[in-house]
């Protein structure tokens, strides 16, 4: 085998990289024992020092969640909480929704009341007599009145 | 999420080529092992709880920004050193500290010294070692993440922090720097 690389084409560059790739898997075969034995420890330290997993326990509904609402998700426990997963999103928008419709309604009805209730005061002549010291109210009357 | 199992056996697999990614930057085994040691705590720790298949890019960031922590606290060092020392100057002017640098001092001791004793494998192996430790930092970080790390342009570049195009160039420029100066000794893979 060359390592030279007779032309420059993407092939023969891999091709020389693959070889040197070997060499490397086969130099740290070579390792001194007193290295592979330190890095052991270090595995053994790694390990014990792992990330407990309650806190991955407390994360998993949400994503389960997440998982029923993109409606595509691989593991297989989402499929039984499929079904409590969609109505647990669906129930409170349907709430939502239909209280912003109450709201909404109540606000419409309120407005009409007031408009009827001014309505039905200047009708009866019933205007209030800060409507008459209002300069504002008695220009527009003036205006109004030529 | 990663079992203890898949924990231990990733870092296995990973262990040794983490250990000579270290080395050829920092040019000092027992710092490389440390360095080591330290990117497999920091991971099990921080993303112990991670799944498996997120382990290998983790661990290569984890890697990468340790080795650079390294390289910091070593600036700092040196400055330091140099202050309280500068008596007995060697080199003026020139507190960085310098990967190259540092390479060429130590060049040529414990690599060829065991090469010499061995066979003909061997020693190639010890001289592409050797070729590998002389390539500018970032173009072996690219070949190695890429050839040796089996990642793809993607993720090197995300590991590294630059773009896929610079990852392409790092990889080409390397491939070539190593091909021509293993030529040049006259080795054959």
């Amino acid at each position: 085998m060359k390592t030279t690389m007779n032309n420059s084409s993407p092939s023969s560059e891999l091709e020389f990289a693959y070889k040197v790739r070997r060499a490397l898997d086969e130099r740290i075969t070579e390792l001194p024992e007193s290295t592979t034995q330190r890095l052991a420890q270090a595995r053994k330290m790694a390990i014990a020092r792992k990330k407990p997993e309650s806190l991955a326990f407390a994360v998993a509904p949400a994503r389960r969640l997440a998982g029923a609402m993109s409606g595509g998700s691989s593991n297989p426990f989402d499929h039984s909480l499929g079904w409590l997963g969609r109505m647990g999103i669906a129930i409170p928008l349907l709430v939502l929704v239909l209280g912003a419709f109450g709201i909404y309604n109540m606000e419409q009805e309120r407005r009409i009341n007031d408009l009827a209730d001014l309505d039905t005061a200047v009708l009866t002549d019933e205007l209030p007599i800060s409507a008459y010291l209002d300069h504002g109210f008695d220009s527009y009357l003036n205006k109004h009145g030529e | 999420m990663a079992t203890d199992k898949e924990l231990s056996d990733f870092l296995e697999s990973v262990d040794r080529r983490a250990f000579k990614q270290a080395a050829y930057a920092v040019r000092n085994e027992e710092s490389a092992l440390d360095i080591v040691q330290d990117a497999m705590i920091k991971l099990s720790e921080k993303y112990g709880d991670k799944p498996a298949e997120e382990l290998p890019m983790l661990f290569q960031r984890i890697l990468q920004n340790t080795i650079l922590d390294f390289f910091r606290r070593e600036k700092v060092r040196t400055t330091w050193v140099s202050l309280f020392s500068n008596m007995s100057t060697r080199k003026d002017g020139n507190d960085d500290f310098d990967i190259l640098e540092n390479f060429e001092s130590e060049e040529g001791t414990e690599a060829s010294e065991s090469s010499a004793d061995k066979v003909e494998r061997e020693q190639i192996l010890a001289i592409l070692d050797e070729e590998i430790q002389k390539l500018p930092a970032r173009q072996r970080e690219a070949f190695l993440m890429r050839y040796w790390e089996d990642m793809d342009v993607a993720e090197t570049a995300s590991t590294m922090g630059c773009s896929e195009g610079s990852v392409k160039t790092h990889c080409s420029r390397a491939t070539h720097a190593l091909a021509k100066s293993l030529k040049a000794l006259g080795i054959r893979l």
